[in-house]
């Protein structure tokens, strides 16, 4: 089950959850009640209510100190909430000692023990565990096997007998993860794993990842500040800010529908264009107004100021290279039908191998569109007229910066549900 | 040296800087290299002023170690010295390691008092602590002579302290993650870690301990239990001095000490570098 419900209230409970909110979850799933952490006099968590679905790969994201890094520590119960409840699959873990919660974690540094072997780093909780519980923990045989079976899965079979000294930041990483593997956890935590690895390691790494997460079918929780990570990797991704959960749902419903404004900057690259228009009534719904812009959308009982979001890849440039600004008469009157009409003068173009970012400077500000390498790009200082289509237009409310009803008519349906997460209650 | 028409006045600055520091070398070492050569001479010859014993002999040793109950003293301060670098690596190992995890809104304090413990001269507690080891009937014995000098361990805390901080806290999450109890965390994974540090204040104490003076001759003064710096002086005989047995017996009150040293010198420094105290 893929619901959040985070105080302030947002709209993205547009619905009950399915079955009451008690209902036993899974045996991997990860639920937070009211769980709030204070440093000092300040707030760094603040989750009224989050549910982790079982077996689902999701990706904390959020900028640094957003509480995320400490939300992932109280799964692991390296922090104690001041308040609230953590369940792991349905068992209340408040109070379990980490070492007995059925979660294990990747640092972001890895945490090596820089005195052991590779393989005495991975064995390092399964002899504990042997010697704390002699009869039903794992036995020499068994120990060995697993370090075995875990070192061939990530490829560690000739580095056994090394010192992490002696290993390069990849091949850490692995170790990091065979460590955390190795003891069949219900929950991975992986803490900014792939932040301490260069760039061309890192896209490696993070298929490496996923691979991972189908072949082991348990829950694992990542938390990352990289807006590309958080919506390539998961199956379900959490959206933190200020230390409260601002949105949850499936990467591309939470990239398409962000909740409020500041999901819809920090998720996506380029960051979403951003208006602030005036509404004003249109036989069509309502028309949207501000210097040097334009749109016709088919909500109505708008707030009196809209902010009106739309990214740079959905913009459609209408104004094609060499036609001079006064040949643009005719298309006057596009403005008319529904959707965003658009006017600036190109600032700087980035070309960005597959395709084009062009910064455009106007009476409505600056903005941004993406066009594909195989379009022609207008030469810096033209002026260009853009269009977005009504259902690719986002409204906020100015005042509270949450999502308004969709611009472009009825509530689209939810997005298919991916490995196996429902987004019902997004 | 870069430049060669720099080379000859930079050549005769060293050797001023050489001859310098070899002379002030030789005058440090000068009483050691006499008493040492000295010790090997034969009768009253320990007054002469060769500088080499000619001939040499053991004769001085031999007297010391029979005559005298220097082996059993050099026993006596090898027992209070390991004594009390054990309890001060016990004692400081424990209390830094609760100082880094387990902070307390008293923390500030606590680490101020030992931070003044660490100030005030051991000679300061000198009669505090015989008057109670008097009175637990504990004066020469080897828990009076040993325990009080554990009231010197704040160097110990410190320092540790700073090594504990420095392991990355990631590293305690996760051996804490991994099912480790405080205890199994601290011995195998914080102990490990710290074997420099805690070789280095081992040896700093052991030395300090083996050259105390004042506490084992005020505290255990017979010969079954006090020091060999305490010991030396029953050379002083109704005789008169017995030289030549006293200084074969000072050179084996040292030798242990200054190998000890040379061993381990360079671990001494790094580990009071890398703390940052010195």
């Amino acid at each position: 089950m893929t619901s959040m419900t985070s105080t302030p209230p947002t709209p993205l409970t547009t619905g009950p959850v399915a079955g009451s909110p008690d209902a036993a979850p899974a045996p991997g799933g990860v639920t937070f009640d009211g769980v709030v952490k204070r440093y000092g006099g300040q707030t760094v968590l603040d989750v009224a209510r989050l549910d982790v679905p079982h077996r689902s790969f999701t990706v904390v994201v959020g900028p640094s100190g957003c509480g995320k890094s400490t939300g992932l520590r109280v799964v692991a119960g390296l922090e104690t909430p001041d308040s609230g409840r953590v369940r792991i699959g349905g068992t209340d873990v408040t109070d379990t000692p980490p070492g007995r919660r059925g979660v294990s974690m990747v640092f972001q540094d890895f945490a090596l023990y820089p005195h052991l072997t590779v393989e005495q780093n991975i064995a390092f909780g399964l002899r504990l565990e042997a010697k704390h519980n002699r009869r039903a923990g794992p036995d020499k045989a068994e120990i060995a096997q697993r370090v075995t079976d875990a070192c061939a899965m990530l490829g560690l079979a000739e580095l056994r007998r090394r010192r992490p000294s002696q290993l390069s930041g990849g091949e850490r990483q692995r170790v990091g993860l065979a460590r955390a593997i190795v003891r069949r956890p219900r929950v991975l935590l992986l803490d900014e794993p792939l932040s301490a690895l260069d760039a061309q390691l890192r896209q490696h790494a993070r298929a490496e990842l996923v691979r991972l997460h189908r072949e082991l079918g348990n829950t694992v929780i990542l938390v990352t500040h990289d807006q590309l990570e958080a919506l390539s990797m998961g199956t379900n991704l959490v959206v933190m800010n200020a230390g409260r959960v601002a949105q949850t749902g499936v990467p591309a419903d939470v990239y398409q529908r962000p909740a409020d404004t500041f999901v819809a900057t920090f998720v996506g690259s380029p960051t979403m264009n951003l208006h602030d228009v005036e509404p004003r009534p249109h036989p069509a719904g309502g028309e949207l107004v501000g210097p040097g812009i334009r749109a016709v959308v088919a909500g109505a009982g708008l707030p009196r100021r809209v902010r009106l979001g739309w990214r740079a890849g959905d913009g459609v440039l209408e104004t094609p290279t060499g036609v001079s600004p006064a040949s643009e008469r005719p298309t006057d009157e596009a403005p008319t039908g529904p959707g965003l009409t658009l006017e600036g003068l190109i600032d700087v173009v980035e070309f960005t191998g597959e395709s084009t970012v062009i910064h455009c400077v106007g009476p409505a500000g600056g903005w941004r569109a993406s066009v594909g390498s195989g379009v022609a790009v207008p030469a810096v200082g033209e002026r260009v007229r853009l269009r977005v289509e009504p259902d690719k237009l986002h409204l906020f409310d100015t005042a509270t910066g949450l999502r308004l009803a969709d611009p472009a008519g009825p509530v689209a349906e939810p997005v298919p549900s991916l490995g196996g997460v429902r987004p019902d209650g997004v | 040296m870069p430049g060669h028409d720099r080379r000859p006045r930079a050549t005769a600055a060293a050797v001023t800087r050489h001859a310098v520091l070899i002379l002030t070398v030789f005058g440090m070492l000068f009483p050691m290299l006499w008493a040492l050569s000295a010790s090997f001479k034969p009768g009253s010859d320990v007054y002469g002023a060769s500088p080499l014993p000619m001939p040499a002999t053991l004769e001085n040793y031999r007297y010391a170690l029979g005559e005298f109950p220097v082996a059993r003293l050099l026993l006596n301060t090898f027992v209070t010295a390991a004594g009390v670098t054990v309890l001060h690596l016990a004692a400081g190992l424990l209390a830094a390691w609760s100082f880094v995890r387990f902070a307390h809104r008293g923390q500030r304090v606590v680490l101020g008092l030992v931070t003044v413990a660490l100030v005030v001269p051991p000679q300061a507690l000198i009669i505090p602590h015989f008057l109670m080891v008097a009175r637990l009937g504990q004066r020469d014995t080897f828990v009076g002579l040993i325990v009080p000098q554990l009231a010197t361990c704040a160097l110990a805390v410190l320092l540790l302290r700073e090594h504990i901080r420095a392991i990355p806290p990631t590293l305690i999450g996760a051996a804490t993650l991994d099912g480790a109890t405080h205890a199994e965390t601290l011995r195998r994974v914080v102990l490990p870690l710290l074997r420099g540090a805690l070789g280095a204040v081992a040896i700093v104490v052991f030395i300090t301990t083996w050259n105390e003076y004042l506490w084992p001759v005020l505290v255990a003064p017979s010969p079954e239990h006090t020091t060999i710096q305490v010991g030396l002086q029953m050379f002083e005989t109704q005789e008169g001095p017995e030289h030549g047995p006293l200084l074969a017996a000072a050179m084996l009150a040292t030798m242990p000490v200054v190998a000890v040293y040379f061993l381990a010198s360079r671990r001494i420094a790094d580990a009071f570098l890398q703390s940052g105290l010195r």
